[in-house]
Protein backbone atom coordinates (compact mmCIF):
# COMPACT_ATOMS: atom_id res chain seq x y z
CA UNK A 1 0.00 0.00 0.00
CA UNK A 2 1.62 3.11 -0.94
CA UNK A 3 2.04 5.80 1.76
CA UNK A 4 -0.77 8.05 -0.35
CA UNK A 5 -3.62 5.39 0.24
CA UNK A 6 -2.61 4.73 3.92
CA UNK A 7 -2.85 8.44 4.42
CA UNK A 8 -6.87 8.29 2.69
CA UNK A 9 -7.70 5.20 5.40
CA UNK A 10 -6.62 7.60 8.26
CA UNK A 11 -8.33 10.45 7.08
CA UNK A 12 -11.58 8.32 6.04
CA UNK A 13 -11.61 6.98 9.76
CA UNK A 14 -10.94 10.11 11.49
CA UNK A 15 -14.43 11.90 9.29
CA UNK A 16 -15.86 8.28 10.85
CA UNK A 17 -15.11 9.18 14.24
CA UNK A 18 -15.72 12.23 14.24
CA UNK A 19 -19.61 12.22 12.25
CA UNK A 20 -20.59 9.60 15.01
CA UNK A 21 -22.95 10.86 16.82
CA UNK A 22 -21.77 11.81 20.31
CA UNK A 23 -23.32 10.13 23.96
CA UNK A 24 -25.19 12.51 25.16
CA UNK A 25 -23.83 14.48 27.82
CA UNK A 26 -25.03 13.05 31.47
CA UNK A 27 -26.98 15.51 33.48
CA UNK A 28 -25.69 16.84 36.39
CA UNK A 29 -28.11 15.80 39.54
CA UNK A 30 -27.56 18.79 41.89
CA UNK A 31 -26.93 17.54 45.37
CA UNK A 32 -28.05 18.84 48.78
CA UNK A 33 -25.55 18.35 51.13
CA UNK A 34 -26.77 17.49 55.15
CA UNK A 35 -24.00 18.13 57.56
CA UNK A 36 -24.51 16.39 61.11
CA UNK A 37 -23.34 18.40 63.94
CA UNK A 38 -22.96 16.47 67.31
CA UNK A 39 -22.40 18.73 70.24
CA UNK A 40 -22.59 18.60 74.32
CA UNK A 41 -25.14 20.44 76.29
CA UNK A 42 -26.15 20.72 80.05
CA UNK A 43 -29.92 21.92 80.69
CA UNK A 44 -29.90 22.80 77.33
CA UNK A 45 -27.30 25.06 77.52
CA UNK A 46 -23.78 24.87 75.65
CA UNK A 47 -21.53 22.76 77.68
CA UNK A 48 -18.35 22.98 78.20
CA UNK A 49 -15.33 20.19 78.32
CA UNK A 50 -13.23 21.09 81.62
CA UNK A 51 -16.04 23.42 83.42
CA UNK A 52 -17.47 22.73 86.60
CA UNK A 53 -21.14 21.50 86.57
CA UNK A 54 -23.35 20.57 89.51
CA UNK A 55 -25.16 17.56 88.91
CA UNK A 56 -28.68 16.07 90.46
CA UNK A 57 -27.03 14.85 93.55
CA UNK A 58 -25.04 18.45 93.85
CA UNK A 59 -21.97 16.54 93.26
CA UNK A 60 -19.45 18.87 91.36
CA UNK A 61 -18.46 17.46 88.43
CA UNK A 62 -15.49 18.33 85.40
CA UNK A 63 -15.28 16.08 82.48
CA UNK A 64 -12.18 16.17 80.75
CA UNK A 65 -12.55 13.36 78.30
CA UNK A 66 -15.63 12.21 75.89
CA UNK A 67 -14.73 9.82 73.34
CA UNK A 68 -17.75 7.38 71.90
CA UNK A 69 -18.24 5.31 67.86
CA UNK A 70 -20.72 6.29 66.01
CA UNK A 71 -22.28 3.82 63.28
CA UNK A 72 -24.17 3.89 60.50
CA UNK A 73 -25.86 7.03 61.10
CA UNK A 74 -28.59 6.93 58.72
CA UNK A 75 -31.17 9.52 57.23
CA UNK A 76 -34.53 7.95 55.86
CA UNK A 77 -36.41 9.72 53.63
CA UNK A 78 -40.30 9.77 53.18
CA UNK A 79 -40.22 7.08 50.50
CA UNK A 80 -38.40 5.41 52.69
CA UNK A 81 -35.42 4.85 50.77
CA UNK A 82 -32.08 5.10 54.15
CA UNK A 83 -29.02 6.80 53.17
CA UNK A 84 -25.78 5.87 55.01
CA UNK A 85 -24.17 9.36 55.81
CA UNK A 86 -21.20 7.63 57.60
CA UNK A 87 -20.40 3.91 58.56
CA UNK A 88 -18.18 4.76 61.66
CA UNK A 89 -16.72 7.29 63.72
CA UNK A 90 -15.10 7.83 66.07
CA UNK A 91 -16.06 11.02 67.90
CA UNK A 92 -14.22 12.95 70.80
CA UNK A 93 -17.43 14.95 71.91
CA UNK A 94 -15.12 17.05 73.48
CA UNK A 95 -15.15 19.51 70.65
CA UNK A 96 -18.78 20.06 68.40
CA UNK A 97 -17.84 17.60 65.46
CA UNK A 98 -19.66 18.08 62.10
CA UNK A 99 -20.01 15.03 59.86
CA UNK A 100 -20.70 16.22 55.79
CA UNK A 101 -21.98 14.09 52.88
CA UNK A 102 -24.09 14.88 49.66
CA UNK A 103 -27.22 13.46 49.21
CA UNK A 104 -30.37 13.50 47.28
CA UNK A 105 -32.51 16.33 47.82
CA UNK A 106 -35.93 15.52 49.10
CA UNK A 107 -37.83 15.65 52.30
CA UNK A 108 -36.26 13.31 54.91
CA UNK A 109 -38.34 11.68 58.18
CA UNK A 110 -35.97 9.86 60.19
CA UNK A 111 -32.66 9.60 61.48
CA UNK A 112 -30.51 6.84 63.01
CA UNK A 113 -27.36 5.83 64.40
CA UNK A 114 -25.56 2.86 66.63
CA UNK A 115 -23.97 4.15 69.65
CA UNK A 116 -20.72 1.81 69.58
CA UNK A 117 -19.38 -0.43 67.27
CA UNK A 118 -21.98 -3.32 66.12
CA UNK A 119 -21.47 -6.70 67.01
CA UNK A 120 -20.57 -8.06 63.65
CA UNK A 121 -17.77 -5.60 63.58
CA UNK A 122 -16.71 -5.62 67.38
CA UNK A 123 -15.78 -8.68 68.56
CA UNK A 124 -13.33 -11.06 66.75
CA UNK A 125 -12.22 -8.43 64.42
CA UNK A 126 -8.57 -7.41 64.47
CA UNK A 127 -8.36 -3.64 64.47
CA UNK A 128 -4.60 -4.30 62.49
CA UNK A 129 -6.48 -5.53 59.43
CA UNK A 130 -8.11 -2.19 58.99
CA UNK A 131 -6.33 0.26 56.70
CA UNK A 132 -4.83 3.31 59.21
CA UNK A 133 -7.53 5.97 58.07
CA UNK A 134 -10.71 3.93 59.28
CA UNK A 135 -11.59 4.98 62.87
CA UNK A 136 -11.45 1.00 63.53
CA UNK A 137 -7.99 0.55 62.82
CA UNK A 138 -4.96 0.44 65.52
CA UNK A 139 -4.38 4.36 64.95
CA UNK A 140 -7.98 5.38 64.39
CA UNK A 141 -9.42 3.49 67.66
CA UNK A 142 -6.91 5.99 69.81
CA UNK A 143 -6.87 2.95 72.18
CA UNK A 144 -10.52 2.66 72.33
CA UNK A 145 -10.43 -1.40 72.07
CA UNK A 146 -9.61 -3.64 74.54
CA UNK A 147 -6.27 -5.33 75.09
CA UNK A 148 -7.45 -8.58 77.13
CA UNK A 149 -10.38 -9.44 75.53
CA UNK A 150 -11.96 -8.40 72.03
CA UNK A 151 -13.99 -5.45 71.14
CA UNK A 152 -14.04 -1.94 71.06
CA UNK A 153 -14.58 -0.08 74.09
CA UNK A 154 -17.83 2.18 72.56
CA UNK A 155 -17.22 4.77 74.98
CA UNK A 156 -14.87 6.85 77.17
CA UNK A 157 -16.21 9.13 80.23
CA UNK A 158 -13.87 10.55 82.26
CA UNK A 159 -13.19 13.03 84.44
CA UNK A 160 -13.30 14.08 88.16
CA UNK A 161 -15.37 15.34 91.10
CA UNK A 162 -16.24 16.53 94.08
CA UNK A 163 -19.15 15.02 96.64
CA UNK A 164 -19.14 17.43 99.22
CA UNK A 165 -21.02 19.98 97.32
CA UNK A 166 -18.79 22.93 98.43
CA UNK A 167 -17.62 25.86 96.42
CA UNK A 168 -14.39 25.71 95.90
CA UNK A 169 -13.28 22.32 97.06
CA UNK A 170 -10.57 20.55 94.87
CA UNK A 171 -12.29 17.83 92.76
CA UNK A 172 -10.41 14.93 93.96
CA UNK A 173 -12.10 11.86 93.37
CA UNK A 174 -12.00 10.34 89.54
CA UNK A 175 -14.82 9.28 87.66
CA UNK A 176 -14.65 6.49 84.59
CA UNK A 177 -16.63 5.13 82.60
CA UNK A 178 -15.17 2.81 79.54
CA UNK A 179 -18.17 0.74 78.41
CA UNK A 180 -18.49 -1.75 75.23
CA UNK A 181 -19.25 -5.34 74.78
CA UNK A 182 -22.08 -6.77 72.53
CA UNK A 183 -24.85 -5.99 74.36
CA UNK A 184 -24.27 -2.57 75.22
CA UNK A 185 -24.48 -1.72 71.44
CA UNK A 186 -27.26 0.69 71.43
CA UNK A 187 -29.74 2.36 68.28
CA UNK A 188 -30.32 5.55 68.64
CA UNK A 189 -33.98 5.98 66.19
CA UNK A 190 -35.46 9.20 65.80
CA UNK A 191 -38.63 9.03 63.53
CA UNK A 192 -41.01 11.95 62.21
CA UNK A 193 -38.81 14.63 61.63
CA UNK A 194 -38.86 16.99 58.87
CA UNK A 195 -35.34 17.81 57.19
CA UNK A 196 -36.11 19.37 53.82
CA UNK A 197 -32.78 18.98 51.86
CA UNK A 198 -32.69 20.95 49.02
CA UNK A 199 -30.38 20.99 45.89
CA UNK A 200 -27.53 23.24 46.27
CA UNK A 201 -28.15 24.05 49.67
CA UNK A 202 -26.87 23.03 52.80
CA UNK A 203 -29.18 21.44 55.63
CA UNK A 204 -27.38 21.06 59.09
CA UNK A 205 -28.86 18.17 61.66
CA UNK A 206 -27.51 18.87 65.25
CA UNK A 207 -27.17 15.51 67.44
CA UNK A 208 -27.20 16.97 70.53
CA UNK A 209 -25.95 14.72 73.88
CA UNK A 210 -27.36 16.21 77.04
CA UNK A 211 -25.05 15.23 79.55
CA UNK A 212 -26.97 16.52 82.93
CA UNK A 213 -29.26 13.76 82.16
CA UNK A 214 -26.07 11.22 81.00
CA UNK A 215 -25.81 11.53 85.07
CA UNK A 216 -29.57 12.19 86.43
CA UNK A 217 -31.16 11.24 89.54
CA UNK A 218 -34.60 8.98 89.87
CA UNK A 219 -35.07 5.63 89.15
CA UNK A 220 -33.13 2.71 87.55
CA UNK A 221 -31.29 4.60 85.99
CA UNK A 222 -29.92 7.17 88.15
CA UNK A 223 -26.18 7.26 88.41
CA UNK A 224 -24.40 9.31 91.55
CA UNK A 225 -20.46 10.04 90.94
CA UNK A 226 -20.48 9.39 94.71
CA UNK A 227 -21.78 6.02 94.90
CA UNK A 228 -20.91 4.96 91.08
CA UNK A 229 -17.96 6.23 89.77
CA UNK A 230 -15.99 3.89 88.01
CA UNK A 231 -17.15 0.89 85.50
CA UNK A 232 -14.74 -0.57 82.93
CA UNK A 233 -18.17 -3.05 82.08
CA UNK A 234 -16.14 -5.67 83.14
CA UNK A 235 -16.31 -5.69 86.94
CA UNK A 236 -19.25 -3.52 86.60
CA UNK A 237 -21.71 -4.44 83.57
CA UNK A 238 -24.71 -2.98 85.16
CA UNK A 239 -23.26 0.30 85.60
CA UNK A 240 -21.90 0.43 82.35
CA UNK A 241 -25.62 -0.98 80.58
CA UNK A 242 -27.09 2.35 83.22
CA UNK A 243 -24.53 4.80 81.24
CA UNK A 244 -25.31 3.52 78.04
CA UNK A 245 -28.99 3.25 78.46
CA UNK A 246 -28.73 7.19 79.82
CA UNK A 247 -26.52 8.03 77.07
CA UNK A 248 -29.31 6.93 74.07
CA UNK A 249 -31.60 8.49 76.04
CA UNK A 250 -29.81 11.63 76.49
CA UNK A 251 -29.77 12.57 73.07
CA UNK A 252 -32.14 14.93 71.10
CA UNK A 253 -32.34 15.68 67.53
CA UNK A 254 -33.22 18.86 65.93
CA UNK B 1 22.52 18.13 42.74
CA UNK B 2 21.34 17.61 46.65
CA UNK B 3 18.52 15.98 46.06
CA UNK B 4 20.10 13.24 43.49
CA UNK B 5 23.04 12.59 46.68
CA UNK B 6 20.45 11.85 48.84
CA UNK B 7 18.49 9.97 46.62
CA UNK B 8 21.25 7.41 45.88
CA UNK B 9 22.27 7.68 49.58
CA UNK B 10 18.96 6.32 50.04
CA UNK B 11 18.93 3.76 47.05
CA UNK B 12 22.37 2.21 48.45
CA UNK B 13 20.93 1.62 51.85
CA UNK B 14 17.63 0.39 50.24
CA UNK B 15 20.22 -2.43 48.16
CA UNK B 16 22.02 -3.02 50.98
CA UNK B 17 19.43 -4.14 53.48
CA UNK B 18 17.56 -6.32 50.72
CA UNK B 19 20.86 -8.05 49.65
CA UNK B 20 21.74 -8.83 53.76
CA UNK B 21 18.07 -10.38 54.38
CA UNK B 22 17.29 -11.79 50.35
CA UNK B 23 14.34 -12.53 48.73
CA UNK B 24 11.60 -14.11 51.59
CA UNK B 25 10.97 -18.52 51.17
CA UNK B 26 7.54 -20.02 52.62
CA UNK B 27 8.79 -22.12 55.30
CA UNK B 28 7.75 -25.53 56.35
CA UNK B 29 7.34 -25.74 60.22
CA UNK B 30 8.54 -28.79 61.92
CA UNK B 31 6.00 -30.72 63.75
CA UNK B 32 6.48 -33.06 66.16
CA UNK B 33 5.13 -36.32 66.22
CA UNK B 34 1.81 -36.49 67.73
CA UNK B 35 0.76 -33.07 66.94
CA UNK B 36 -1.71 -31.78 64.93
CA UNK B 37 -1.36 -29.31 62.14
CA UNK B 38 -0.74 -26.10 62.38
CA UNK B 39 -3.93 -23.96 61.16
CA UNK B 40 -1.97 -20.67 59.79
CA UNK B 41 -4.22 -17.76 59.01
CA UNK B 42 -4.87 -16.88 55.48
CA UNK B 43 -2.74 -13.76 55.91
CA UNK B 44 -0.24 -14.67 58.07
CA UNK B 45 1.54 -17.86 56.22
CA UNK B 46 5.20 -18.50 57.60
CA UNK B 47 8.05 -17.48 55.92
CA UNK B 48 11.83 -17.08 57.08
CA UNK B 49 11.78 -13.10 57.31
CA UNK B 50 8.22 -12.95 58.75
CA UNK B 51 9.62 -15.48 61.80
CA UNK B 52 12.85 -13.24 61.79
CA UNK B 53 11.03 -10.01 61.73
CA UNK B 54 8.73 -11.36 64.71
CA UNK B 55 12.23 -12.50 66.34
CA UNK B 56 14.27 -9.42 66.31
CA UNK B 57 10.79 -7.55 67.60
CA UNK B 58 10.43 -10.17 70.39
CA UNK B 59 13.32 -9.41 71.57
CA UNK B 60 13.07 -5.63 71.22
CA UNK B 61 13.29 -3.45 74.24
CA UNK B 62 11.86 -0.31 71.68
CA UNK B 63 8.46 -2.79 72.28
CA UNK B 64 8.27 -0.80 75.80
CA UNK B 65 7.54 2.82 76.35
CA UNK B 66 10.65 3.22 78.75
CA UNK B 67 12.79 0.95 76.60
CA UNK B 68 13.10 -1.68 79.60
CA UNK B 69 11.20 -4.58 79.17
CA UNK B 70 10.62 -6.85 76.10
CA UNK B 71 8.52 -9.42 74.99
CA UNK B 72 11.27 -11.86 76.12
CA UNK B 73 11.57 -10.50 79.83
CA UNK B 74 8.43 -11.97 80.89
CA UNK B 75 9.13 -15.02 78.76
CA UNK B 76 12.47 -16.38 79.07
CA UNK B 77 13.29 -19.34 76.89
CA UNK B 78 15.12 -21.26 79.47
CA UNK B 79 12.15 -21.11 81.91
CA UNK B 80 10.49 -22.18 78.87
CA UNK B 81 9.11 -18.68 77.78
CA UNK B 82 7.90 -17.99 81.59
CA UNK B 83 9.72 -15.95 83.85
CA UNK B 84 10.20 -17.55 87.20
CA UNK B 85 8.62 -14.80 89.11
CA UNK B 86 5.48 -14.70 91.07
CA UNK B 87 3.92 -12.69 89.02
CA UNK B 88 5.09 -10.62 86.10
CA UNK B 89 7.50 -7.22 86.57
CA UNK B 90 6.92 -4.56 83.70
CA UNK B 91 7.57 -1.18 82.89
CA UNK B 92 9.06 0.57 85.54
CA UNK B 93 9.26 -2.30 87.67
CA UNK B 94 5.41 -2.28 88.00
CA UNK B 95 4.01 -5.76 88.96
CA UNK B 96 1.88 -7.54 87.43
CA UNK B 97 -1.44 -9.11 88.10
CA UNK B 98 -0.90 -12.84 87.40
CA UNK B 99 1.62 -15.46 86.60
CA UNK B 100 3.56 -15.10 82.91
CA UNK B 101 2.41 -18.47 81.05
CA UNK B 102 4.85 -20.82 79.11
CA UNK B 103 4.51 -20.05 75.07
CA UNK B 104 5.11 -23.48 74.76
CA UNK B 105 3.23 -24.59 71.57
CA UNK B 106 1.00 -21.34 71.44
CA UNK B 107 0.39 -21.85 67.78
CA UNK B 108 -2.55 -24.39 68.87
CA UNK B 109 -4.02 -22.50 71.45
CA UNK B 110 -8.41 -22.20 70.56
CA UNK B 111 -8.07 -18.46 72.54
CA UNK B 112 -5.67 -16.76 74.27
CA UNK B 113 -5.29 -15.14 78.03
CA UNK B 114 -6.11 -16.78 81.03
CA UNK B 115 -10.04 -16.02 80.88
CA UNK B 116 -10.09 -16.76 76.67
CA UNK B 117 -11.11 -13.84 75.70
CA UNK B 118 -8.83 -12.74 72.89
CA UNK B 119 -9.39 -15.28 69.08
CA UNK B 120 -5.77 -14.98 68.08
CA UNK B 121 -2.07 -15.10 68.39
CA UNK B 122 -2.22 -12.02 66.30
CA UNK B 123 -4.64 -10.01 68.67
CA UNK B 124 -2.86 -11.27 71.56
CA UNK B 125 0.35 -9.49 70.96
CA UNK B 126 -1.52 -6.08 71.29
CA UNK B 127 -2.30 -7.01 74.91
CA UNK B 128 0.59 -6.95 76.78
CA UNK B 129 1.76 -3.52 74.17
CA UNK B 130 -0.76 -1.52 75.60
CA UNK B 131 -0.79 -2.86 79.24
CA UNK B 132 0.20 0.05 81.35
CA UNK B 133 1.78 -2.52 83.82
CA UNK B 134 3.46 -4.37 81.24
CA UNK B 135 4.91 -2.61 78.16
CA UNK B 136 2.87 0.64 78.64
CA UNK B 137 3.30 1.81 75.30
CA UNK B 138 0.55 3.49 72.50
CA UNK B 139 1.00 1.30 69.75
CA UNK B 140 0.95 4.02 67.47
CA UNK B 141 4.20 6.07 69.28
CA UNK B 142 5.81 2.52 69.31
CA UNK B 143 5.20 2.02 65.34
CA UNK B 144 6.86 5.67 64.65
CA UNK B 145 9.75 4.90 66.71
CA UNK B 146 10.52 1.16 64.78
CA UNK B 147 9.70 2.85 61.56
CA UNK B 148 13.15 4.85 61.88
CA UNK B 149 14.61 1.64 61.46
CA UNK B 150 16.00 0.78 58.45
CA UNK B 151 16.27 -2.80 58.89
CA UNK B 152 12.66 -3.00 60.34
CA UNK B 153 11.25 -1.26 57.40
CA UNK B 154 13.13 -3.53 55.02
CA UNK B 155 12.05 -6.59 56.70
CA UNK B 156 8.39 -5.36 56.39
CA UNK B 157 8.33 -4.46 52.93
CA UNK B 158 10.01 -7.85 52.52
CA UNK B 159 8.02 -9.85 54.74
CA UNK B 160 4.98 -8.62 53.88
CA UNK B 161 5.18 -6.48 50.97
CA UNK B 162 4.41 -2.95 53.36
CA UNK B 163 5.51 0.33 52.58
CA UNK B 164 5.99 0.70 56.28
CA UNK B 165 6.40 -1.00 59.49
CA UNK B 166 2.50 -0.98 60.72
CA UNK B 167 0.04 -2.20 63.32
CA UNK B 168 -0.58 -5.05 60.65
CA UNK B 169 3.79 -5.94 60.67
CA UNK B 170 3.77 -5.55 64.22
CA UNK B 171 0.87 -8.26 65.05
CA UNK B 172 1.77 -10.98 62.10
CA UNK B 173 5.36 -10.81 62.33
CA UNK B 174 5.32 -11.51 66.49
CA UNK B 175 2.54 -14.69 65.98
CA UNK B 176 4.53 -15.86 63.07
CA UNK B 177 7.69 -16.19 65.32
CA UNK B 178 5.53 -17.26 68.50
CA UNK B 179 4.33 -19.75 66.33
CA UNK B 180 7.69 -21.37 65.96
CA UNK B 181 7.74 -22.05 69.65
CA UNK B 182 7.37 -25.40 69.74
CA UNK B 183 8.05 -28.05 72.39
CA UNK B 184 7.10 -31.78 71.74
CA UNK B 185 10.49 -33.55 72.34
CA UNK B 186 10.78 -34.95 75.64
CA UNK B 187 10.59 -38.44 77.23
CA UNK B 188 7.52 -38.61 77.72
CA UNK B 189 6.74 -38.00 73.50
CA UNK B 190 10.31 -40.72 72.98
CA UNK B 191 7.96 -43.12 75.23
CA UNK B 192 4.55 -42.66 73.54
CA UNK B 193 5.06 -41.39 70.12
CA UNK B 194 8.36 -43.66 69.75
CA UNK B 195 7.52 -46.01 71.67
CA UNK B 196 11.02 -46.14 73.43
CA UNK B 197 9.70 -48.09 76.87
CA UNK B 198 12.95 -47.32 78.28
CA UNK B 199 12.33 -43.67 78.29
CA UNK B 200 10.45 -43.03 81.11
CA UNK B 201 12.32 -44.34 84.36
CA UNK B 202 9.71 -47.26 86.63
CA UNK B 203 8.64 -44.00 88.39
CA UNK B 204 8.04 -42.13 86.22
CA UNK B 205 5.72 -45.01 84.52
CA UNK B 206 3.84 -45.64 87.55
CA UNK B 207 3.08 -41.82 87.61
CA UNK B 208 2.11 -41.80 84.16
CA UNK B 209 -0.62 -44.28 85.04
CA UNK B 210 -1.83 -42.70 88.25
CA UNK B 211 -1.70 -39.40 86.48
CA UNK B 212 -4.49 -40.79 83.92
CA UNK B 213 -6.04 -42.78 86.60
CA UNK B 214 -9.77 -42.63 87.49
CA UNK B 215 -8.84 -41.97 90.88
CA UNK B 216 -6.37 -38.94 90.30
CA UNK B 217 -8.39 -37.60 86.94
CA UNK B 218 -5.30 -35.31 86.55
CA UNK B 219 -5.84 -36.40 82.98
CA UNK B 220 -9.40 -35.50 82.31
CA UNK B 221 -8.47 -31.57 82.32
CA UNK B 222 -4.60 -31.95 81.56
CA UNK B 223 -5.36 -34.27 78.42
CA UNK B 224 -4.27 -35.14 75.20
CA UNK B 225 -0.86 -34.38 73.63
CA UNK B 226 -1.03 -30.63 74.75
CA UNK B 227 -1.85 -31.40 78.55
CA UNK B 228 -4.73 -29.39 78.35
CA UNK B 229 -8.42 -29.28 77.87
CA UNK B 230 -8.38 -25.28 76.71
CA UNK B 231 -11.44 -25.19 79.15
CA UNK B 232 -11.77 -23.12 82.15
CA UNK B 233 -12.11 -24.40 85.85
CA UNK B 234 -12.36 -23.30 89.70
CA UNK B 235 -10.12 -25.69 91.26
CA UNK B 236 -10.51 -24.74 95.00
CA UNK B 237 -6.88 -22.24 95.09
CA UNK B 238 -8.95 -19.90 97.16
CA UNK B 239 -12.54 -19.48 99.17
CA UNK B 240 -12.92 -16.19 97.59
CA UNK B 241 -10.85 -15.04 94.34
CA UNK B 242 -9.47 -11.69 93.72
CA UNK B 243 -8.88 -12.18 90.24
CA UNK B 244 -12.53 -13.35 88.73
CA UNK B 245 -10.94 -15.31 85.96
CA UNK B 246 -13.62 -16.18 83.42
CA UNK B 247 -15.76 -14.21 84.99
CA UNK B 248 -14.21 -10.97 84.24
CA UNK B 249 -14.80 -11.97 79.83
CA UNK B 250 -18.81 -12.93 80.86
CA UNK B 251 -19.71 -11.36 83.38
CA UNK B 252 -21.15 -14.50 84.90
CA UNK B 253 -21.06 -15.67 88.60
CA UNK B 254 -20.72 -18.96 87.82
CA UNK B 255 -17.58 -18.44 86.35
CA UNK B 256 -15.80 -16.93 88.97
CA UNK B 257 -12.24 -18.03 90.16
CA UNK B 258 -12.63 -20.36 86.45
CA UNK B 259 -9.34 -20.13 84.71
CA UNK B 260 -8.06 -21.70 81.38
CA UNK B 261 -5.88 -25.20 81.90
CA UNK B 262 -2.31 -24.24 81.71
CA UNK B 263 -0.25 -27.43 79.81
CA UNK B 264 2.10 -29.38 81.71
CA UNK B 265 4.62 -29.77 79.25
CA UNK B 266 8.11 -28.25 81.01
CA UNK B 267 6.16 -28.11 84.30
CA UNK B 268 9.62 -27.94 85.92
CA UNK B 269 10.10 -25.11 84.76
CA UNK B 270 7.77 -23.16 85.00
CA UNK B 271 7.47 -22.44 88.40
CA UNK B 272 6.15 -20.39 90.41
CA UNK B 273 2.53 -22.19 89.81
CA UNK B 274 -1.63 -21.11 89.36
CA UNK B 275 -2.39 -17.69 87.82
CA UNK B 276 -1.19 -15.89 90.13
CA UNK B 277 1.99 -17.96 91.08
CA UNK B 278 0.86 -18.40 94.66
CA UNK B 279 2.71 -22.01 94.83
CA UNK B 280 5.84 -22.35 94.69
CA UNK B 281 6.82 -25.70 93.80
CA UNK B 282 4.93 -28.91 92.19
CA UNK B 283 5.08 -31.17 95.70
CA UNK B 284 2.81 -27.83 97.10
CA UNK B 285 0.59 -27.86 94.20
CA UNK B 286 0.14 -31.59 94.76
CA UNK B 287 -0.48 -31.14 98.11
CA UNK B 288 -3.55 -28.62 97.23
CA UNK B 289 -4.67 -31.68 94.63
CA UNK B 290 -4.33 -33.92 97.82
CA UNK B 291 -6.70 -32.36 100.40
CA UNK B 292 -9.17 -31.71 97.57
CA UNK B 293 -8.45 -28.13 97.39
CA UNK B 294 -10.37 -25.00 99.52
CA UNK B 295 -14.46 -24.40 99.46
CA UNK B 296 -15.77 -22.36 96.45
CA UNK B 297 -19.42 -22.53 94.68
CA UNK B 298 -17.58 -23.19 91.60
CA UNK B 299 -15.44 -25.90 92.61
CA UNK B 300 -14.65 -28.62 89.83
CA UNK B 301 -16.44 -31.67 91.11
CA UNK B 302 -13.22 -33.89 90.61
CA UNK B 303 -11.13 -31.76 92.97
CA UNK B 304 -11.64 -34.15 96.18
CA UNK B 305 -9.29 -35.48 98.63
CA UNK B 306 -7.10 -37.89 96.68
CA UNK B 307 -5.71 -39.64 99.58
CA UNK B 308 -2.03 -40.04 97.73
CA UNK B 309 0.63 -41.61 99.82
CA UNK B 310 4.25 -39.55 99.68
CA UNK B 311 5.39 -42.33 97.67
CA UNK B 312 2.57 -42.30 94.85
CA UNK B 313 2.81 -38.19 95.24
CA UNK B 314 6.53 -38.36 94.32
CA UNK B 315 5.70 -41.07 90.85
CA UNK B 316 3.39 -38.19 89.83
CA UNK B 317 5.81 -35.39 90.45
CA UNK B 318 8.64 -37.84 88.62
CA UNK B 319 6.26 -38.03 85.36
CA UNK B 320 5.43 -34.42 85.45
CA UNK B 321 9.23 -33.57 85.36
CA UNK B 322 9.68 -36.13 82.62
CA UNK B 323 7.77 -33.41 80.56
CA UNK B 324 10.63 -31.39 80.03
CA UNK B 325 12.29 -30.62 76.62
CA UNK B 326 15.36 -29.86 77.50
CA UNK B 327 16.64 -29.27 73.48
CA UNK B 328 13.50 -26.48 73.28
CA UNK B 329 15.01 -24.60 76.06
CA UNK B 330 18.19 -24.62 74.58
CA UNK B 331 16.38 -23.71 70.56
CA UNK B 332 18.92 -21.40 69.17
CA UNK B 333 16.61 -20.53 66.74
CA UNK B 334 14.18 -19.28 69.40
CA UNK B 335 16.89 -17.11 71.20
CA UNK B 336 17.58 -13.47 70.67
CA UNK B 337 19.13 -12.71 67.33
CA UNK B 338 22.74 -12.17 67.51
Amino acid sequence: MSLKSIASVFILAAALVSCKDKDPEPVEVKKATVELKLDTKWENGDFNLGEVYYDDFTNRIRLDNFMSYFSFMTLTKDDGTEVVIKDFILANLANSTTISAEIEPGTYTGFKMGIGVPADYNTHVDPATYPSSSPLSVAGAQGMFWHWNTGYIFVKFEGKVDTSATEGVDLLNSFSFHVGDDPNFRQYTSNNENFVMKAGETTQIGINFHIDQILASGGNESIDLATDAVTHTSGNPNLAQVFINNMKNCITVD
Amino acid sequence: MKKKIIFFSLLIVFISCSDKFGSDLSIKIRIPAGFPEINYPDDNQPTKLRIELGRRLFYDNRLSADLTVNCSTCHVPSAAFTDGRTTSTGMSGNGGRRNAPTLANVAWLPYYMMEGGVPTLELQSLAPLHDSVEMGFNVMQMIERLNEDDEIRTLSRLAYNRDTFDAFVLTRSLAAFQRTIISGDTPYDRYITQHQNDALSEQEKRGLDLFFSERTQCGSCHKGIFFSDFDFHNIGLYENYSDPGKERENYKKEDNGKFKTPTLRNIALTGPYMHDGSISSLEEVLLLYNEGGKNHPNKDSRIKPLNLTPTEQADLIAFMKALTDWNFVQNRNLSPPE
